[in-house]
């Protein structure tokens, strides 16, 4: 009788931990980080159109509160806002189009030589020794001139920019449409997937993100067109020429904070200057700029904008700073919301967290028992 | 054959729900265009049968309403769990979350198939904020329903006086009902 070969041991199979769910996040967190750097363009596209869709988004509210069907009150919305548009543009485009072609000849460059001319010439006759520093008008001129050319030759690299403009410029309200019109599903996809038990926080944070960033930039988009007719009709009483565009871009640079209305009193100054070739209307249009400025921090933004921003100064400009450098204009837009959006959030899961450690917490019995099922 | 515009562009479904919101107690009062804006605040979530939905001590920032399935309210007492109520379409709780965000008294489970609207406090806040008309109504129901509550404990604590026991009374029908 022969023995049996020992049975070779049994390998134990290695028994996979899964990772843990900190770890998971952070890889998650990272890998749509990178993705978001390497597509910026197409994270700015989306950006803006959220933003679009944030701002329409009332619109459809109002209509679905009277239970019409959610499709329909999205395509009921974005129809009317397209005829809105065109109309429009159909009244203001060509006054607008004209100002611009008048700011862009040749006429307006020879406004500016003679206005700087007169300037010049005040200047010196007021202060003698500023005449070293200034130089002669023709040196001047010259100089003015190398950078009118420096810059009509850019203008075809501009001009190649045109294209990728206006899709964006179609695919934002498509974009956004569609956003618009999915955002109910997205939600609900959502809702039955979050876990029963952070239901009551999940919802909270959403609602913190929605009132903040949806009441800001629908409270910026107020902003600029308050601001825009405001400064419009100012500059339009003060004689001012093109006083449509330059309200227009005061509305628009007023979205930038600190910066923008700074950036757009300046140019409007310039402008003023040079068409009255004197330094007089330079006071009239600070007084107007500051004037649009107080109106906007008293009335206007406490109106629009308002209690939805709660940054510290140096949080809201480090804020700037990083979303300007990250994204250019549109970061420097989209930040502000963000880092509030963000800061609420924060401080939302921490309270939910300390009540919670709290509630575990040993507590003394209450003096007299309660005994209702109120909850 | 004539074309119904009206039932074309209407969504059932939202019109149910503003049908729902009508008789829910807490919303008595409210006319349909104030329906209509508090419906479009609400949450939906459904929840499978035996899932918590809020367990005590929880923060509380959301009122429920119940929109179809079947809801009980418990409460932990001595380690063993009390049902407190049982509560179906229509009904709501979790009320006391639209005055304070104080931690739940008791916890909710649904005992079937459950579907929830939720109102969130923010939500409401920013509602009530340019609706006075609703946050009157509201307010007014939800202290009707607070004075029930004071009423019902006072006459319960006579009755624990009169009996001498101090035992967890059971909800009676009426209070059962106005939930």
């Amino acid at each position: 009788m022969s023995a049996e070969p020992a049975a070779a041991p049994v390998p134990t199979p290695t028994r996979w931990f899964p990772p843990p769910p900190a770890i998971v996040w952070a890889i998650a967190i990272a890998i749509v980080a990178a993705l978001a750097y390497i597509a910026s363009d197409v994270v700015v596209l989306v950006i803006f159109s959220a933003a679009l869709a944030y701002v329409i988004s009332p619109l459809v509210r109002r209509l679905e509160a009277l239970a019409i069907r959610h499709n329909l009150a999205v395509t009921t919305v974005y129809v009317s806002l397209f005829v809105v548009f065109a109309v429009t543009a159909a009244l203001v485009v060509p006054r607008l189009r004209a100002e611009i072609v008048t700011l862009s000849s040749g006429t307006f460059k020879q406004q500016v030589d003679q206005s700087l001319d007169k300037l010049h010439r005040e200047i010196i006759e007021e202060y003698p020794p500023l005449q070293q520093v200034l130089g002669d008008p023709e040196t001047r001129n010259e100089r003015l001139s190398t950078v009118f050319q420096q810059q009509t030759a850019n203008l075809p690299n501009l001009l190649s920019h045109a294209v990728e403009i206006v899709i964006v410029i179609v695919l934002i309200p498509v974009f956004s449409y569609f956003l618009l019109r999915d955002s109910r599903r997205l939600l609900q996809l959502l809702m039955d997937r979050l876990p029963a038990d952070e239901i009551e926080t999940s919802v909270a944070v959403w609602c913190e993100i929605e009132r903040i960033a949806g009441r800001y930039l629908r409270g910026l988009a107020l902003e600029a067109i308050a601001i825009a007719t405001i400064a419009s009709t100012g500059l339009w009483l003060l004689g001012v020429n093109y006083p449509l565009f330059l309200g227009a871009f005061s509305g628009m640079a007023n979205v930038i904070p600190y910066v923008g209305p700074f950036l757009s009193g300046t140019v409007v100054a310039m402008i003023a200057m040079i068409q009255f070739q004197s330094f007089a209307p330079l006071v009239k249009v600070m007084l107007l700029y500051l004037g649009i400025k107080f109106c906007d921090l008293t009335i206007i933004q406490t109106m629009t904008v308002g209690r939805s921003v709660h940054l510290h100064p140096i949080l809201l400009v480090a804020s700037l700073l990083i979303g300007g450098h990250a994204f250019g204009l549109i970061g420097m837009v989209v930040a502000v919301p963000i880092v509030t959006a963000l800061q609420e959030v924060t401080r939302l899961l921490l309270d939910h967290r300390r009540r919670k450690a709290g509630i575990r917490m040993p507590r003394r019995a209450p003096s007299t028992p309660i005994q209702t099922y109120v909850c | 054959m004539s074309w119904h515009w009206r039932e074309w562009a209407t969504d059932p479904e939202q019109l149910r729900r503003l049908r729902l919101l009508a008789s829910v107690p807490l919303f008595a009062g409210l006319n349909r265009r104030l329906l209509g804006r508090l419906l479009i605040k609400l949450f939906e979530k459904r929840y499978p049968a035996g899932e918590t939905i809020f367990r005590e001590g929880d923060p509380g920032k959301a009122v429920f309403i119940v929109l179809e399935g079947k809801i009980s309210i418990i409460r932990a007492v001595d380690g063993a769990e009390k049902p407190l109520a049982v509560l179906g379409p229509g009904t709501y709780f979790g009320e006391l979350a639209l005055i304070d965000d104080q931690p739940r008294f008791a916890a909710a489970r649904a005992d079937e198939d459950t579907t929830l609207l939720i109102l969130y406090k923010s939500h409401f806040d920013d509602l009530i904020e340019g609706q006075k008309a609703l946050a009157v109504h509201v307010m007014e129901n939800l202290l009707k329903t607070l004075a029930g509550y004071v009423r019902s404990e006072q006459a319960r604590n006579a009755l624990r006086a009169a009996k001498g026991t101090v035992t967890l009374a059971e909800p009676t029908a009426a209070e059962r009902t106005r939930r």
